[in-house]
């Protein structure tokens, strides 16, 4: 994906982040069929996949099934028959390729801001924790919430929590990272600001980016690639490619005449999924 | 700041009007509030209060102590298993149905009078109500946190210690607050029936013999033990974690 030159937030700190756009991960998911207890089929022979360093937005109307879908597509439901693999590797919830961010900030409120971001370097505890807390200082730095560093979580607006999330897994350098929602509970300022934001950030890191969104024009202004849900168990409806030139940014952009006919073709599928329904 | 002035006014308030109803009323029947202080000074000078308050202090920390133990057994059991907690449930409904002092004959009977028996009264007293609040806390820990500190590649015994834990401490701590006011109303009844010294024994013996002033001496002591620990001890450790919820 290229999202152009991203101008770097609060200088140095910046640079420990690597600044390579292969740092993405290759997604597959093969013939994955899903059904509770085994009688309320969700997915039938679902196959979607993401090349490295793709934005692929997925768009589904609600009763699309959209939490089985996360929660397999992360690990955490084991599908009934198929494969759900990052570079190859049967996904889990804790493999390090997997970033998530949730439609809820879900931080820890008895750790500070610094103290989150780190949780994971903790946890894999494979640095020193000097290094472990410049890492973390950095992601921040990415999101422009290094001075934030010593709050807490309830000290901090919406929009500033969903932030300091997305450090949290940024800081691990995932290579796929899985959004959910994750603007949608913001207001709609907060939410058009972190959308470039992401969109700056990708283009330095590189993930490959699944990100779930009910707002049309959320996923087209994202997305290389929209993928439309189906209401369960049907899976995908169908796929559109986003060709906007990239770096993308919030007036201009949504200012085309691409951009508007693209939500117009997206709003006319799922007129016809709802009415088929 | 006009509401809190309210708040201050409240036991002065209650002083007049006790001290009001004395002044109507002869002294062997509701002494005076300053007769009431003589006496604790007289008790404190023999040192006979020291050993009654701590008599009772005893029994308070054994059996809330074993209560406690017993909780958190009870209560993570509960939460962990589907089948223990609707299996616990009706009996955990039963024993707090039954005011703990009616335990008080039947403890008395098995472990004779003594230190064991009233410590028996507390434990059944406290134990209950404390399970089920650890039980309910450990189940709302959040899922969302569990499955985000998972992704950020916790494995299980690091859940426990960077999740569960940190994460129980609010309701823990309100657990402990409701078992220590419980054991403590247990504890003063029991003594009223079977003990030799303590507060409630302090409270029954003042009855028998008429003594109005020594049991209104062991009801303000009972009430501002309780009063002591509950807003100076408890709340306020709960107090740190009430911003826990806004995040």
């Amino acid at each position: 994906m290229d999202c152009g030159i991203p101008t770097s937030p609060s200088g140095s700190r910046f640079e420990t982040f690597p600044d390579d756009r292969s740092g993405g991960a290759a997604f597959h998911v093969d013939g994955v069929d899903f059904a509770y207890d085994g009688t309320h089929p969700m997915f039938r022979s679902l196959a979607l996949s993401a090349r490295p360093g793709e934005f692929v937005a997925l768009l589904g109307p609600s009763g699309c099934g959209k939490t089985t879908l996360l929660n397999l597509l992360s690990g955490f439901l084991p599908p009934d028959s198929g494969r759900i693999t990052i570079d190859g590797e049967t996904v889990t919830p804790e493999m390090p390729a997997l970033g998530y961010v949730f439609q809820s900030p879900q931080l820890f409120p008895w750790l500070d801001v610094l103290d989150n971001v780190r949780f994971g370097l903790r946890m894999a505890g494979r640095l020193p924790e000097a290094e472990q807390r410049d890492k973390a200082l950095a992601a921040l730095a990415l999101v422009g919430l290094d001075a934030a560093a010593g709050k807490f979580p309830h000290q901090l607006s919406g929009g500033m929590q969903q932030r300091v999330a997305l450090a949290r897994a940024l800081v691990l350098e995932p290579r796929l990272l899985l959004m959910d929602e994750p603007f949608a509970a913001l207001d709609a300022i907060t939410r058009a600001t972190l959308n470039e934001e992401l969109l700056r950030l990708c283009g330095r890191l590189g993930q490959t980016v699944l990100f779930i969104t009910h707002d049309v024009e959320e996923a087209v202004f994202l997305a290389d690639r929209v993928v439309l849900l189906d209401i369960a168990p049907a899976g995908i409806h169908s796929e559109l490619t986003i060709d906007l030139p990239r770096p993308r940014r919030l007036r201009e952009t949504r200012r085309l005449e691409r951009f508007t006919a693209l939500t117009d073709t997206l709003l006319e599928r799922i007129s016809a999924i709802v009415a088929a329904a | 700041m006009r509401t809190r002035l309210y708040g201050w006014a409240a036991f002065p308030a209650l002083l007049l009007v006790w001290s009001a109803a004395a002044w109507n009323l002869p002294p062997y029947v509701l002494p005076q509030p300053w007769a009431v202080a003589a006496e604790a000074v007289r008790w404190l000078d023999s040192g006979q209060l020291a050993a009654h308050v701590g008599a009772s202090l005893l029994r308070e920390a054994g059996g809330f102590a074993v209560a406690v133990l017993g909780a958190l057994a009870l209560g993570l059991a509960g939460a962990l298993s589907p089948g223990f907690r609707a299996f616990s449930a009706p009996l955990t409904g039963l024993f707090m149905a039954i005011p703990p002092i009616a335990w008080a004959p039947l403890s008395m009977i098995f472990f004779g009078l003594g230190y064991v028996a009233i410590t028996m009264v507390i434990v059944v007293a406290a134990l209950f109500p404390m399970a089920v609040t650890v039980q309910e806390g450990f189940l709302a820990i959040r899922n969302g946190n569990l499955r985000a500190a998972r992704v950020l590649g916790a494995r299980r015994w690091q859940l426990i210690r960077h999740v569960y834990l940190p994460a129980s401490l609010p309701f823990l701590t309100a657990a402990l607050r409701i078992g220590f006011s419980q054991a403590w109303r247990a504890l003063v009844a029991a003594e009223m029936l079977g003990a030799s010294q303590g507060i409630g024994w302090m409270v029954a013996m003042g009855g028998q013999i008429g003594n109005a002033t020594q049991v209104l001496l062991g009801v303000a002591i009972i009430g501002m033990t309780a009063w002591i620990t509950e807003s100076l001890v408890f709340r306020r450790i709960e107090r740190r974690y009430r911003h826990w919820h806004l995040a």
